[in-house]
């Protein structure tokens, strides 16, 4: 317990709830994020509609069957290789994903937690020379924005059959950015820097619903749709922006291999360029298909999980941004299967016209059950 | 479990690593908006310009300038020195005194600025009627002026000396000096000021019962050009002449046989009023905006700021233009400060000024040049635009700069030069306000 404390503490002070972000998601209304625990993550996303502590799906909350609260983190290291640019190295940490969810009866579930829905910390820095009074002044230009869109998310989750589990969900789309663009001056004598400070809020509403089915005892079914509502930006009360939101549909299979393995896939499909051009062309959005393949092998107090997933970014110039990733990693029950540490490592690669990405980011999630 | 207990660790000191800026690639990787900015020339918003003089005269001044500049400028520093004893009691308690008898005088100047570009500089010391004072003007004094001088040294020859090596001497003067055939005394402070210590005879100051002890001496300046010096007042910290007596009498022994004993001794005498004159004197105010002379005049400028101004930017840098009527006439190395700041309240010529050094701008007026003068007031501008309760009016006036010490204790009416510029009157050539802004950055838009 005394590990789990220190792992909260720590992820407390990490602080940012947010997922990854990425440079392709500036140009449009952001990174989206990844809905999945941990444990997900290290399997590719491909455990994702089947763990009751992914916020991805309503209906695997029907599998909690004892009070219980999960929290995501990861630290990423990001290397940005844009074509004839000068190659650069991030860093941040993130504090993606909170599930708390316990039954309210034999069959019904309630859960709720937050997420990420779209990552918007990002900060550019440009230099530049420009005509001022006559004179050629050089300049830095830097925009930065901390914060992201999350999802804040009421679920319920109800055993209609032995096989079957139903699946709703409420989501609010809330948050902020904080928002700076600063110009300074080679000539700092004569020329002050200027600082604009604002903030971003955003809002909308969404729901959700999915389904499992449990085909045989080893074989199970996801399907789930979400659909949302516009997103509204607004700066001091002002409404500055308005984006339609996509649709999002998938499903997935779940194989256990017997009582030590069990294997996952699942697609998932988000309209985004439909969305957000309301069906005219716009060559920066893009429609996406994700995809992940994933395996837990070895005992439930101490499994090891692997995975790859691929797919689609939904923001960038030309050509869709792809993504590639494989994950790996490892959890570990404690107190007598009342807590449970999961870690992982994963490495992600972002292709899209101009700029290549890569990623590793280092995973850890806590889950308890009081 | 014990061997994951660096894990939180990892995180805190990761978390505490945070970079999420990189170089832009634009506009591919860059947001929607990007800064702008803009540079515009207000002309119009300045008006109801106007200049005052009398805020300070000569004698309040920290500083007198000394100038000759045939058909150009004549300016000629005074002063009179505090009463000197004639007479001391020989011993404490007693009733009957005996004279003093002078043995030489040196007569200290301090001279914080002077043309570098002199040669054959040299100061003239002429005696003055003790009765001197602020009534007295240059045309009252120039029979003393063009009289014989008492003193004369050569301040370009001293400079060139080399500094003395006698330890002796350098114990006296607790520096390195340089000193003259005539024991003329020359030092050279940390802030390149001088200390000239002009060594006077009993003729050259003459100790008068009649006077109480009082002197005073008149300066003038010569160079085979660009003679202009300037003389530190008493209005500086006790900065200004001061003449130092050396000085014997006796002390009468009526009892034995013993020969009277001789005491020598030293008093520092300090000057009791000091100003300067010049000819021609200040010209009248006119039309246009008027800075310096003496009695000093400044100038007002009531700025309208543009409701823009106020909102929906940041200012980065604001300049305000000046066009000169004509170029300053005078020493090239009287060159002086124009400050602009603002003031308190609006009340014309008795506005008070404002105290934040933050928003006082400076600039340099160059004699014989006729360019446009710019004062870079972009904290001033900046707080107007952040504050409309603030006095939008600029207040200008000279100042005449003083090595090793701030702006802030720089005087008024410690030179002869006025600089004009064009006001409002004047469309062609009137003042105006360029501004630099950037437009405020389009947030919340992808």
């Amino acid at each position: 317990m005394k590990t789990a404390a220190l792992i909260c503490l720590a992820l407390l002070a990490a602080g940012h709830l947010a997922a990854q972000d990425s440079q392709f998601g500036i140009k449009g209304l952001g990174t989206p994020g990844k809905w999945e625990s941990v444990r997900a993550r290290t399997t590719g996303g491909a455990f994702a509609p089947f763990d009751p502590f992914s916020p991805l799906t309503d209906a695997s909350l029907a599998d909690a069957r004892r009070m219980s609260a999960s929290i995501a983190g990861g630290t990423s290291w990001r290397t940005l290789e844009p074509t004839g640019g000068a190659q650069a190295s991030l860093r941040g940490t993130r504090f993606p994903a909170l599930v708390i969810a316990g039954p309210v009866t034999r069959r019904i579930v309630v859960g709720g937690g937050f997420a990420t829905y779209l990552d918007r910390t990002f900060g550019i820095r440009l230099q530049d020379t420009i005509d001022l009074r006559g004179v050629q002044e050089p300049i830095t230009d830097e925009i930065t924005s901390d914060g992201a869109v999350s999802d804040l998310r009421l679920a319920a989750a109800a055993r209609l059959h032995n096989r079957i589990a139903l699946g709703l969900g409420f989501h609010l789309l809330t948050g902020s950015t904080r928002v700076v663009a600063t110009r300074t001056f080679a000539d700092s004598t004569n020329y002050r820097t200027s600082t604009v400070r604002d903030e971003v809020a955003y809002s909308g509403k969404g729901g959700s619903a999915s389904l499992l089915l449990d085909v045989t005892r080893d074989l199970r079914l996801a399907g789930w749709v979400r659909s949302d509502t516009r997103l509204r930006a607004d700066l001091g009360g002002r409404e500055v922006a308005n984006s339609e939101l996509p649709l999002t549909y998938g499903a997935g299979v779940l194989w256990r291999a017997g009582t030590q393995a069990s294997l996952a896939g699942t697609v998932m499909w988000r309209n985004w360029a439909a969305a957000s051009t309301g069906g005219s062309a716009d060559s920066t959005v893009h429609d996406t298909f994700n995809w992940s393949v994933g395996a837990e092998i070895g005992s439930l107090g101490t499994p090891i999980r692997f995975g790859v997933r691929g797919g689609q970014l939904p923001f960038g110039i030309g050509k869709t941004p792809s993504e590639v990733g494989y994950s790996a990693g490892l959890g570990r029950q404690f107190s007598g299967g009342r807590g449970r540490l999961d870690i992982g490592l994963e490495r992600l690669e972002r292709k899209g016209t101009g700029l290549n990405e890569r990623v590793w980011t280092f995973l850890v999630g806590l889950t308890v059950r009081p | 479990m014990r061997r994951l207990g660096w894990l939180p660790f990892l995180l805190v000191v990761a978390a505490c690593s945070e970079n999420s800026t990189s170089p832009g690639v634009c506009p591919n990787f860059c947001p929607g908006g990007s800064i702008s900015i803009q540079d515009t020339v207000f002309g119009a918003i300045i008006s109801r310009d106007s200049s005052f003089r009398g805020y300070f005269q000569s004698d309040h001044a920290t500083l007198m300038t000394a100038a000759d500049s045939p058909g150009v400028i004549d300016s000629r520093p005074f002063f009179t020195m505090q009463t000197m004893i004639t007479r001391i009691a020989p011993k404490a308690g007693d009733t009957t005194t005996v004279p003093i008898i002078v043995d030489s005088v040196r007569l200290r100047l301090t001279i914080p600025h002077r043309d570098k570009e002199a040669t054959n500089l040299r100061l003239k010391l002429f005696q003055l009627p003790v009765a001197v004072d602020s009534t007295s003007d240059f045309a009252s004094l120039d029979p003393y002026f063009t009289a014989s001088p008492v003193d004369s040294v050569n301040i370009s020859n001293l400079l060139a000396l080399p500094k003395t090596t006698d330890s002796a001497i350098i114990s006296f003067w607790k520096d390195s000096i340089r000193v003259d055939t005539a024991g003329n005394v020359l030092q050279i402070q940390a802030d390149s000021s001088l200390l000239l210590s002009l060594k006077l005879d009993t003729l050259q100051a003459p100790l008068s019962d009649t006077d109480s002890g009082r002197v005073a001496y008149g300066l003038r300046v010569a160079a085979d050009s660009f003679a202009s010096l300037r003389v530190t007042t008493s209005e500086l910290s006790g900065s200004g002449p001061q003449l130092h007596w050396y000085y014997h009498y006796t002390i009468p022994d009526t009892v034995s046989t013993k020969p009277d004993s001789v005491v020598n001794a030293d008093r520092i005498v300090s000057t009791r009023f000091d100003n300067f004159v010049f000819d021609p004197p200040s010209a009248a105010l006119d039309s246009n905006l008027t800075v310096g002379g003496v009695p000093s005049a400044r100038s007002f400028l009531r700025v309208t700021m543009p409701a823009f101004l106020h909102d929906s930017l940041d200012i980065v840098r604001a300049t305000l233009v000046l066009v000169p009527v004509n170029a300053v006439q005078g020493v090239p190395s009287d060159s002086f400060a124009l400050e602009g700041r603002n003031v308190t309240t609006d009340i014309g010529a008795k506005s008070p000024p404002g105290s934040t050094a933050s928003l006082i701008a400076t600039s340099f007026v160059h004699i014989g040049s006729a360019d446009t003068v710019r004062l870079e007031v972009t904290n001033l501008v900046r707080a107007w635009s952040l504050d409309t309760t603030l006095v939008t009016t600029i207040l200008l006036r000279q100042l005449i700069p003083i090595p090793g010490f701030p702006a802030a204790n720089w005087p008024e009416a410690a030179s002869y030069t006025q600089a004009r510029f064009y006001s409002s009157r004047a469309p062609a050539f009137r003042p105006s306000l360029r501004v630099t802004y950037v437009h405020r950055f389009q947030f919340g838009k992808p």
